[in-house]
């Protein structure tokens, strides 16, 4: 979340690292620790009314089609400010230094979940069990409460980034995925399939700037000669053998990188490295999300979606980031090492981090849940539709059987066509 | 496919005799070979367990301030492949020994 640096190809250095300026002096929930920063992006407005800017009603929703919030009164729409400008989460990552943390991404305080909410309106108290929902309706005045500031159980973000892609859409791209993956599918997922069924969920993610230092050694080898060699096998026969002469190199690369918005889940429930009850790993494969145009967040954008609520903090993902930082390096290095036509071998990694900034978002998904009941229990299939940009990705369970009959009749097949052929070369060879 | 190649410069390279067994044993290989392709890729297609957001190449980076070296160190003859063992540079998520940078 960054405007690109003026000069992409020469970086800051350190020497001219400045700190990044929140946006507000920030109250955050714990001391944090000494090389870290606390970026407020707290509304900073009170439970209870979110009052419509035009009417004062309280009943409002996001509408996928007019990609905005709506008053259900006075039909007026309007969206929150852009997430990055509202927060100054531009500011250019090359000046980033230490952990810069927005308030929303702070650690998860396990606690009582309940919320109670004084209404505006009658007065009543209204308990919000915000790990479900972030609104409720009083059950005096009708009127919609929310939860309008940061609460420390990870359910409110920093950033959300709304739908786009609305349900009928959305339910046409899980059709086309599973039309083409009928045949061999099982059985009982093809009757029961209902893409109708599937549900916009705001899943949790943390969104990470990196300003970073990589350091790579390895060895290379370049080829210096080719040739072919005659060899006796037997008094009248020879066989040709291809030879390689390389040079061998030791190298290191050494560079700066920037990145910008970087994502990593942050649900375990949906941890995409952990696929032993569902197909997590699908969740992943429908990024990325253009995270640039999230808004700041407001309950409303969640009306008529579910939500996921984040339960995973940094020091639970900070390995894994400095993980795809490494890769990063090592990807970024592959256009610096053409000469190499044997290849490289990278021998040792390191990683400098000298700034980050971590926010949280909401990013949508039309979600199809198909629960497969085996013998060994049950397992989730999913069916993932990127809420913005449409991209679809699936997990069908097959039927082995059909697919086992396709492969014995394939093999089959094969064996007869290379028992002829291999008869045949018996024959010709004298026997 | 591989296998079905791999018999085919065998049969074209190996000694006549040689030559004659395998192509005795051709359907043994190959047979097998075709049935697990098939199982493989109808598998895979349908559950795509090999997919993921390849963010080392998608995600918005930018790099700078290089700094190189290659030192010649020795030549290597006479070697069978034409790549390295142990190449690794299309392999980047894959961790190696781990250095402390400053």
């Amino acid at each position: 979340m960054s405007q690109p640096p003026g000069d992409p190809a020469h970086p800051s250095g350190s020497a001219e690292q400045r700190p990044a300026q929140p946006a507000e002096p920030a109250q955050p929930a714990s001391d944090p620790a000494p090389d870290e920063r606390i970026i407020d992006t707290d509304r900073g407005k009170k439970h209870g009314l979110d009052k419509c800017p035009r009417c004062g009603s309280s009943d409002i929703h996001y509408r996928v089609e007019s990609r905005a919030l709506v008053c259900s009164y006075c039909r007026h729409a309007w969206n929150e400010d852009n997430a990055e400008r509202a927060f100054r989460l531009d500011t250019p990552i090359q000046e980033l230094s230490g952990e810069n943390v927005a308030s929303g991404a702070q650690d998860v305080q396990a606690g009582d979940a309940m919320v109670t909410i004084k209404c505006q309106g009658c007065g009543a108290e209204v308990v919000v069990k915000s790990d479900e929902t972030l609104q409720a309706r009083c059950h005096w005045c009708r009127q919609v409460l929310s939860i309008n500031h940061q609460i420390p159980n990870g359910a409110v973000p920093d950033a959300v980034l709304p739908f786009t892609l609305t349900r009928e859409q959305a339910v046409e791209q899980i059709q086309g995925f599973v039309s083409s993956r009928r045949t061999f599918a099982n059985r009982a997922f093809v009757r029961e399939f209902v893409p109708e069924n599937v549900k916009g969920v705001y899943m949790p993610c943390m969104v990470v700037d990196g300003n970073l230092h990589t350091d790579l050694r390895g060895t290379g080898e370049i080829t210096t000669r080719t040739y072919t060699v005659q060899r006796r096998v037997s008094r009248d026969r020879t066989v040709s053998e291809r030879y390689w002469d390389a040079s061998v190199h030791e190298l290191g690369r050494s560079f700066d990188i920037l990145v910008d918005d970087l994502t990593a889940g942050s649900s375990r429930q949906y941890d995409r490295t952990d696929s032993s009850q569902a197909t997590n790993y699908i969740l992943d494969a429908v990024q990325p999300y253009d995270t640039r145009e999230a808004l700041v967040f407001n309950s409303n954008y969640l009306s008529g979606f579910t939500s996921e609520r984040r339960d995973l903090d940094i020091d639970d993902l900070d390995e894994r980031v400095e993980d795809k930082f490494l890769s990063i390096a090592r990807e970024k290095a592959r256009p610096t090492i053409a000469q190499y036509d044997r290849g490289v071998r990278w021998e040792r990694e390191g990683i400098a981090i000298r700034g980050t900034r971590w926010v949280t978002m909401y990013v949508p998904v039309w979600l199809y849940s198909y629960y497969h009941r085996t013998a060994k229990g049950s397992y989730v299939h999913y069916i993932a539709v990127n809420g913005r940009t449409g991209k679809t990705m699936g997990s069908v369970p097959v039927s082995h059987p059909r697919i086992f009959a396709l492969a014995c009749a394939g093999g089959a097949v094969a064996t007869a066509a290379s028992a002829v052929v291999g008869w045949g070369v018996f024959l010709s060879n004298g026997f | 496919m591989e296998s079905v190649l791999a018999a085919q410069v065998l049969l074209a390279d190996g000694g006549s005799s040689e030559g004659g067994l395998f192509a005795l044993a051709l359907p043994f290989v190959v047979g097998p070979a075709v049935f697990g392709a098939i199982y493989g890729g109808i598998y895979r297609y349908y559950r795509n367990k090999d997919k993921r957001f390849t963010y080392e190449r998608e995600t918005d980076i930018h790099v700078g301030n290089l700094q190189a070296f290659d030192h010649h160190a020795g030549s290597k003859n006479r070697q069978r492949s034409a790549t390295m063992s142990g190449a690794n540079q299309d392999d980047p998520l894959t961790r190696v020994g781990r250095m402390e940078v400053r």
